[in-house]
């Protein structure tokens, strides 16, 4: 663990090129633990590609990615998530083949600490259904938390999409992580929606879970962030704290435009 | 009622120990469902497979072959007792699956196919080369029958219950996969490669897992076949073989494990209808498949539990 | 024979198989680019094509006649299927789409059963008269109508995707269908001619060889699984790499055969093709 206000992810130099194209360029911050930081900027500034880049979908040219004092750079995907990182998508990418229920999606985000063999599997059931009382008793208060427990076995198609949007969360929150990576989570979401997934993302937070949102609802964004950063062209445009950001004369020009009076939601 | 929709199985399981005794089935009849059998237990193996783990593979009859020539030529050449050889047949196809599995997996679609089918080529023009220990094309003659514990099992009503014995174990063991932590990794793959891997899956060990359980049940099917049929040819193991397979999946319904075993069963004891249409009988079963899949596409397992839910009215949920 | 006649004469068995795999690999490329569908029902027009033609000539039908309705016949086919049986299977997963296409290719297969039974057929020799000697080895008439055909052929599916605005309008829909349909390019209409392309190519193939071969209602198997590998090999989706393959498969196959083993000529090309998929997974052409 890392000590309390220390860098829990540092990013530093960071570049992905598609086809010669820079999709990021040197880009560097850090996120302290226990922050929620935001990050932002137009559409095609290179957020997802970073968060793909950090979570090991698509990693980077070059540069490095220290996730509490680890590079993870060249790990696979699924070695970066068991160290403690989770996500959610974009565009919803929840799990729907073979009937699987809206419970199913959240109980695979117990993977990384069940470890399911064959063999045990196959022959030695006892560990396993032990196990799976515990996950199911847990994931279920997960889903009680983004209150979406009575739907539990429904199928996730089903769901609105808030709700899967929500889903996508609690099956995040599943894998026990220290570090939340969340790719436009309030997108589609209705005001009432975005009110009540700002609640939780505080609750999220007062558990000790250090967040890096990207988002485009500013208000969302204010009311929340301890700490921004702002991409444009692949590039770091600014960072800094939510006033400083909003005050930011080359940010407003770029990007923020008409949204800047959210900016004086908290102020 | 409820309880008739939960375990009308082992109405299905009572309906294999009686038949023998109740219909008294010439020796013909017990080895067609001898046959369907064997099959059921390859479809299930690829049902994992392709079905949950959303794998194609048409070339899933090279483990069948494994299986078979591992147990006919250990025990027809070198003396090894069926079991032996089966066990013998059982780790050879799993390491073979486990060697090819990594390069061979992480092909998609149309490349996996492709692939899978050379595999099944592969093994089988080395069975055809290599004449001297496989009897080349003409075939492996003089296979034992099978014998547990000194028993032979020479009678079709014996071997009959051990084969449907073992076709039990497997479907059991396949549901318990299916339903388990493991299986939900392999639902999870099927669904979104990518989504799987952001939580800690690691798909190329999952899809190779998977891989290598149909091996070894398709490689158990191959030796109950050789000791039941006590000749085998290279022709039984081809391409041909594997797609069947995909057939049997099909029609039955894939991803359900059920449907796979009702797929097979049905296009085994097909014959039995089509074999007084003679010619007919392959445009038959062509025509049959294309309306599965235009009009049924959950396959006939589909239709069955559409059935039984019109019998037994949904309770609750 | 000397030394040399015989690798003349692998050379010259090698062409003909290999022009035959050509021509089917580059009948699957063209459904394939056009449906991203590859149809394993494509040996059973092989099949259809060489005994269409095996009756007609034989009931006294001229053969460039008999060559032409035979290859319409075919392409009404894959028209027709194309209609009533790939067209309603939109949004399946693959395995479905393939499942469909052997599905089709059982029944084909069923229905040649049916019309010329289970015996073979042998169809006569486009022309009559002695195989050429060239360095001692004997170059029959009807490889060089095979050789013609398929550069024949060739040259037409490249004057038509190149040259023709339905063949430029075929490759915009195979690059991109959605911005195809949005240039006012009638996917359908594509589809349908790319199936009757890739049909009456299919049939064109196995008429070409039937002089040489015994065609039977199973024929269609092995070339169409051949065609796939030269497929594969020349990176599923390329015209010119598929012909590339489909000859340089079939010379392999015929040095292999006549040199070293006929025994394990198979495994050897099979394990090339498991070697191409694993290791250039993009087809043995394509750059990087």
């Amino acid at each position: 663990m890392m000590e309390k206000n220390g860098h829990i992810l540092t990013i530093s130099g960071v570049t992905k090129t598609f086809d010669g194209v820079r999709a990021l360029d040197d880009v560097s911050f850090s996120v302290r633990s226990g922050d929620i930081k935001a990050l932002i900027g137009p559409n095609g500034a290179g957020k997802t590609t970073l968060l793909n880049a950090v979570s090991g979908l698509n990693p980077p040219t070059k540069g490095s990615v220290l996730f509490e004092g680890r590079d993870v750079v060249g790990l696979r995907t699924d070695q970066i998530a068991s160290l403690g990182m989770s996500r959610t998508f974009q565009l919803i990418r929840l799990f729907t083949i073979n009937n699987a229920t809206v419970l199913d999606n959240v109980l695979l985000g117990a993977h990384m600490h069940l470890r399911p063999t064959l063999l045990e599997t196959v022959f030695l059931r006892g560990r396993i259904k032990r196990q799976e009382r515990e996950a199911t008793a847990k994931a279920m208060d997960l889903l009680k938390l983004v209150g979406i427990e009575k739907e539990a076995h429904a199928l996730p198609g089903e769901l609105s999409f808030g709700s899967q949007r929500l889903l996508e969360l609690a099956r995040a929150l599943m894998t026990g992580p220290r570090m939340l990576l969340l790719d436009e989570p309030a997108s589609g979401l209705n005001d009432a929606e975005v009110e009540e997934f700002t609640r939780l993302l505080m609750t999220i937070k007062q558990q000790g879970i250090t967040i890096l949102i990207v988002e485009h609802n500013m208000k969302l964004v204010m009311n929340i962030a301890d700490d921004i950063i702002v991409l444009d062209f692949g590039r770091k445009l600014a960072e800094g704290p939510p006033s400083a950001i909003c005050a930011n004369p080359d940010v407003i020009e770029a990007y923020l435009g008409a949204q800047s009076k959210e900016c004086g939601v908290t102020q | 009622m409820n309880a008739l929709k939960r375990y009308w199985w082992l109405i299905l399981l009572a309906a294999i120990a009686v038949y023998p005794v109740i219909g008294k089935p010439s020796p013909y009849r017990s080895g067609l469902l001898i046959f369907a059998g064997i099959y059921i237990i390859l479809a299930v193996g690829l049902d994992l497979l392709m079905g949950y783990t959303g794998q194609i593979s048409v070339g899933h009859a090279a483990f069948f072959a494994v299986g078979a020539y591992t147990s006919g030529i250990l025990t027809a050449k070198y003396g090894f007792s069926p079991a032996a050889a089966m066990g013998v047949g059982v780790v050879f196809s799993a390491t073979l699956a486990f060697l090819t599995g990594r390069p061979v997996l992480a092909l998609k679609e149309y490349y996996l196919a492709m692939a899978t089918l050379a595999f099944n080529e592969i093994v089988v023009t080395l069975i055809i080369g290599f004449e001297g220990l496989t009897g080349g094309a003409s075939g492996l003659r003089d296979i034992p029958p099978f014998t547990i514990f000194g028993f032979s099992l020479l009678n079709h009503l014996h071997y009959y219950y051990f084969v449907w014995t073992v076709v039990v174990l497997v479907i059991a063991s396949s549901i318990a996969v299916v339903r388990s932590p493991f299986g939900r990794a392999l639902i999870a793959i099927h669904s979104d490669e990518q989504a799987a891997r952001s939580f800690g899956v690691d798909c190329a060990k999952y899809k190779t897992r998977a891989y290598m359980l149909a091996a070894v049940y398709a490689s158990i099917a191959g030796s109950l076949f050789a000791h039941y049929m006590g000749f085998i040819a290279p022709d039984d193991f081809g391409i041909l073989t594997s797609i069947n397979l995909l057939v049997m999946l099909f029609l039955g319904g894939i991803g359900t494990i059920f449907g796979p075993a009702l797929g097979a069963l049905f296009l085994k004891l097909l014959p039995e209808i089509t074999y007084q249409f003679q010619d007919y009988e392959l445009l038959i079963n062509g025509i049959i498949l294309i309306v599965v899949l235009v009009f049924f596409p959950r396959g006939l397992f589909g239709i069955f539990t559409a059935l039984r839910n019109k019998i037994v009215p949904r309770m609750g949920k | 024979m000397s030394d040399i006649s015989h690798l003349v004469q692998f050379l010259f068995s090698g062409i003909t198989v290999g022009s035959v795999y050509a021509l089917i690999a580059v009948s699957l490329v063209i459904v394939y680019k056009v449906s991203q569908l590859i149809c394993f029902a494509q040996g059973e027009f092989f099949v259809f094509g060489a005994l269409t033609m095996t009756t007609l000539v034989s009931k006294g039908v001229p053969v460039p006649l008999a060559f032409f309705l035979s290859i319409i016949i075919a392409m009404a086919l894959g028209a027709l299927i194309q209609q009533v049986l790939i067209r309603p299977m939109k949004n399946t997963s693959v395995g479905a789409l393939i499942v469909m296409t052997i599905a089709i290719s059982l029944a084909l297969r069923g229905l040649a059963l049916l019309i010329w039974g289970r015996e073979s057929h042998v169809l006569p020799p486009f022309s009559r008269g002695e195989p050429i000697q060239v360095l001692g080895a004997a170059l029959q008439l009807q490889i060089l109508w095979i050789v013609g055909i398929t550069t024949v052929v060739l040259f037409l599916i490249w004057f038509f995707f190149e040259k023709t605005p339905a063949g430029i309008a075929m490759r915009a829909c195979a690059e991109n269908p959605y911005g195809a349909s949005l240039m006012g390019i009638n996917t359908q209409k594509t589809t349908l001619v790319a199936w009757a392309w890739g049909s009456g190519i299919g049939a064109l193939a196995g008429m070409a060889v039937a002089p040489m071969l015994f065609t039977q209602y199973t024929s269609g198997i092995m070339p169409m699984v051949k065609g796939f590998i030269a497929m594969s090999i020349g990176g599923l989706g390329s015209i010119v790499g598929s012909v590339i393959a489909g000859l340089l498969l079939g010379l392999v196959e015929s040095y292999t055969i006549g040199l070293i083993s006929s025994k394990f000529s198979d495994t050897i090309v099979f394990a090339l093709l498991m070697a191409v998929l694993v290791f250039r997974p993009n087809g043995l052409f394509s750059r990087s």
